[in-house]
């Protein structure tokens, strides 16, 4: 994808996550709805030996990731014995491309949508706008952020960050009148209009949660049913699927549904899980005629054999966007890309690059919370440190690395340490001292900016 | 009794904040029977150019500190969780292929925390009598829970000082939100993660709050002092010389 | 007792008795369990239609043998009862149903999920604001790996596990039913045979 047509919003960490401080329904939100996830995470496998299935979850996804091709390969084979049609797409535009065609094909006027992350990473509703297509996002939530021209702020969650009333006004303008300020009532007028959008639709695309390689089936998991809705109504099904989605075998899914549901949602199951292999046969009283995959590689197969190769194990659960104690204060946003969090700061510099995303791993305190909480035991902590290390090139970090290697010369000898203590404390003493204005250190204006000086009395 | 020597590597955090700390920290280990030496010569672990990513950086700034402490015997003491994780856990790794590599295993494995040194001796705090009027909670520093999983240990010291209630925080392990080079890279974020520590604080009636890494205190001390908090944020050490230990 | 049992929380626990999890946990997920025999059956889902004011009702293909005598139970207490494939390729028709009734290809009792394939429909169990399902004694398994182990070698081009209505929450967290598929979904287990209704 081109970098201008898809910029990340804002100039960096520091401008989003200024811009997301400053709204206080964000600032309760995130907290309430990502405590009552963990709680009910941590509930869900009270008493299972969750070490043991995380362990099975991080087996699973490390030997499938290991041998991806050969898995891939058994996976297309799978896909076109039940007469799904493969599509391989290696980027983003390409599989735009794909997906624009298949439409064009069936003559679709309308198409309607199953949240995906993957059709958010490679921008594909405004694409299909372009060509003339009306496109209806059927999660409720991403109905709305659809309606809003925004973008979802969670993996699992996406409006997180909007209040009912914000709701109310966008579901409002689409009924052309003033609708009720009650959840059930704008649940249920949202309902109403997905419906006639199900029934008159021409093509339905979702993503993949996964694709079972033994049997060739995509499995798609909602709550609200949408998934399914999507697949069954309309003529044409596609499914876009990230290359690492692949799960070799039905045995695979029986430990990785109840992992993703209970880290995901603190559910057993999710409501809804389609098993889907292929479209209509003959006999079958519903389904779609036509049914493609188009698997995405997007910077993913780069990945293979290095040193990042585990963050294509996430199965995105978003557990770690909610352990995480700075995407508690700033949501999704901030990240300025579709994934954000912990993931999202590993992905984003990974899949669009170090000058895009290569500051997004220093947006983290290194707590690493989201290791303990990550469902496949992948060492986010760890990929955050190594990408610090590969995102030096950047010339924000040029300069910093020079002020480090500046700080090495000094520490690495016992006069430069003593001397620069010294000025350290004097620094400290002088700023208690002189007025606010004359305190302009840089790293004493930043540390300032909100927090006392350390120190006082001797104790840090 | 004789006493026993034992090395004391205080950290650059504290040389530069903390005085009264490392006197609070010898105090307390003489209490409970050691000699402490501080190591001379040595700076820092390296930690702050490690987590930012210029290992070239920190191997040069840790390799003095890890010769120094190289020249030294027996258990190395460190008043501060995460210059522990770094050494015991990260060295390994930051010497990884050096010239120096044998001797940063070796090293990493004499380092222990502060707490987990005095607690193997802790019954020797009763005989100081230690009280201390206050109701305390005790905050984890994120890296000695989640890499060192030392969380008992300071809990248990603070069970001896008479006068102190300890109270469990809601949010006890959730990051204070310093994390280094991160607290002046977004110091809006850092500061806002503070107030969601200190808002938690206050509500369970918390007027004294304990941690054990120098980096945490510092973070949620200076914000409560800016904000007229008055909640005073002590290291463990400062808690138990206050109670009167090794007086 | 599975495999993934003790390790998994959608496996049935050592020694765990399958209907009773089964019922607590389609009450978790705010489903409602019944019972019945052969006998009672057409009776039973004729109540469960009146309560919610059913007047267009479709059932599927896979209640089998079972199907005719619930039609004209249907039919014979005024309720318009047709077969869901007839009716699927109008719009129409999909649109005016409010309750389907399906059988299953198997249950799982640890996750209170039910599993449907091509005969019900793709869009059979969730097309109407009601969902009633007929669970066989003898398909309902202990959990998700037996479960999946035994669907493996069907050869199904469609087959889905649904757990309670569908669901949202995604405004402010607030939890509400029905946000697609069907606000109510009532689970009946047969203790014998659906053509012997
Ligand atoms: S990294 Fe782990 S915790 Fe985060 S979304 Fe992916 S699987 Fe879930």
């Amino acid at each position: 994808m081109s970098r201008s047509d898809d910029p990340l919003v804002g100039t960096g960490f520091r401008d989003r996550s200024r811009a997301q401080l400053g709204q206080p329904f964000l600032r309760q939100a995130i907290p309430r709805a990502t405590d009552h996830t963990i709680a009910a995470l941590h509930d869900r496998f009270a008493d299972v030996d969750v070490a043991a299935l995380r362990e099975r979850g991080r087996r699973i996804r490390a030997e499938t990731i290991r041998d991806l091709d050969a898995h891939l390969e058994t996976l297309v084979a799978a896909f076109e014995r039940n007469g799904i049609t493969v599509h391989r797409a290696a980027d983003a535009e390409a599989a735009r491309g794909r997906i624009r065609s298949i439409c064009s094909a069936a003559g679709a006027r309308r198409v309607v949508k199953v949240k995906s992350m993957a059709t958010e990473e490679i921008r594909l509703n405004p694409a299909l706008a372009a060509d003339g297509l009306e496109v209806v996002e059927t999660d409720l939530g991403e109905y709305v952020v659809h309606l809003d021209d925004d973008r979802p702020s969670h993996i699992i969650a996406p409006i997180i960050h909007k209040t009912r009333q914000e709701v109310r006004q966008s579901l409002s303008r689409v009924a052309g009148r003033e609708l009720p300020d009650d959840t059930a009532e704008l649940t249920g007028f949202a309902r109403g209009q997905l419906r006639d959008a199900f029934l008159s639709a021409d093509v339905g695309i979702s993503g993949a949660n996964f694709g079972v390689a033994e049997s060739g089936t995509v499995v798609l998991l909602t709550n609200e049913g949408n998934g399914r809705m999507c697949t069954s109504l309309p003529r044409v099904h596609i499914a876009l699927m990230g290359i690492e989605r692949v799960l070799p075998t039905l045995d695979d899914l029986a430990v990785m549904l109840p992992l993703l549901a209970g880290s995901g949602t603190g559910q057993l199951l999710t409501s809804y899980v389609s098993m889907i292999s292929g479209p209509r046969r003959e006999g079958e009283p519903d389904g779609p005629e036509e049914m493609h995959v188009v698997l995405l590689d997007n910077g993913r197969r780069a990945l293979l054999g290095g040193p990042f190769e585990e963050a294509l194990h996430c199965i995105r659960c978003g557990a770690c966007q909610n352990v995480c104690p700075v995407y508690r204060q700033v949501g999704g946003h901030a990240y300025g890309w579709v994934y954000g969090g912990p993931i999202g700061a590993v992905l984003t510099p990974l899949f669009r690059g170090f000058d895009d995303g290569g500051e997004l791993p220093q947006a983290s305190t290194l707590c690493g919370a989201c290791d303990d909480i990550c469902p496949v035991k992948i060492p986010l902590h760890d990929l955050l440190l190594k990408l610090r290390r590969v995102g030096g090139g950047r010339a924000a970090t040029r300069r910093e690395r020079a002020a480090a290697t500046f700080w090495a010369f000094l520490w690495s000898s016992g006069v430069g340490y003593r001397a620069s203590i010294a000025v350290g404390r004097l620094g400290l003493t002088l700023a208690r001292v002189l007025p606010a204005r004359l305190r302009r250190g840089p790293v004493l204006a930043r540390w300032a900016a909100g927090r006392g000086l350390p120190g006082r009395g001797g104790r840090p | 009794m004789m006493s026993e020597p034992i090395v004391c590597f205080p950290t650059c955090l504290v040389d530069l904040v903390g005085r009264r700390l490392a006197d609070d920290v010898n105090t307390v280990l003489g209490a409970v029977g050691f000699s402490p030496i501080v190591a001379s010569g040595a700076t820092c672990c390296g930690q702050p150019a490690f987590n930012a990513g210029h290992h070239a950086q920190a191997r040069r700034v840790a390799r003095r500190t890890l010769r120094r402490l190289g020249d030294t015997e027996g258990p190395i003491v460190v008043p501060s969780g995460s210059c522990t994780a770094m050494m015991r856990r990260h060295w390994v790794e930051l010497f990884h292929g050096d010239r120096d590599e044998i001797l940063a295993a070796a090293v990493a494995k004499r380092v222990r925390e502060f707490s987990e040194v005095v607690d193997e001796r802790r019954r020797r705090l009763s005989a100081f009598e230690p009280r201390l009027n206050a109701v305390a909670g005790y905050h984890d520093s994120c890296h000695m829970l989640r890499e060192l999983g030392i969380i008992d240990q300071p809990r248990r010291l603070l069970g001896y000082v008479d006068g102190l209630e300890v109270r469990p925080l809601a949010s006890g392990e959730r990051c204070c939100g310093f994390g280094g080079a991160f607290s002046l890279r977004y110091p809006e974020v850092s500061v806002a993660m503070a107030d969601d520590k200190l808002a938690d604080v206050r509500e369970s009636g918390v007027d004294l709050l304990v941690s054990s890494d120098p980096g945490c205190l510092m973070q949620l001390g200076s914000r409560a002092d800016r904000r007229g908090d008055p909640l005073r944020v002590l290291h463990v050490a400062s808690v138990l010389a206050e109670a009167g230990v090794g007086r | 007792m599975t495999r993934l049992s003790g390790v998994s929380p959608a496996e049935l626990r050592p020694g765990e008795d399958a209907i009773e999890r089964f019922e607590r946990e389609l009450g978790a997920v705010q489903a409602t369990f019944a019972r019945s025999t052969p006998e009672t059956l057409a009776r039973r889902i004729v109540e469960a239609l009146r309560e919610v004011g059913a007047r267009h009702v479709g059932l599927t293909a896979d209640l089998g043998g079972g199907r005719r005598a619930l039609v004209e139970a249907l039919r014979a207490a005024d309720i318009e009862a047709v077969h869901y494939e007839a009716a699927a390729p109008s719009r129409d028709a999909l649109r005016a149903m409010d309750a389907t009734v399906t059988g299953c290809v198997a249950a799982v009792a640890a996750t209170g999920s039910i599993i449907t394939g091509e005969r019900a429909g793709r869009a059979g169990a969730l097309i109407a604001p009601t969902h009633l399902c007929v669970v066989e004694r003898e398909r309902l398994l202990d959990g998700l790996s037996q479960a999946l182990r035994v669907i493996a070698g069907s050869g199904s081009s469609m087959l889905a596990l649904q757990s309670g209505p569908s669901r949202t929450a995604d405004i402010e967290k607030t939890l509400i039913m029905g946000m697609h598929g069907p606000k109510a979904a009532h689970v009946v287990l047969l203790d014998g045979r659906l053509d012997e209704a």
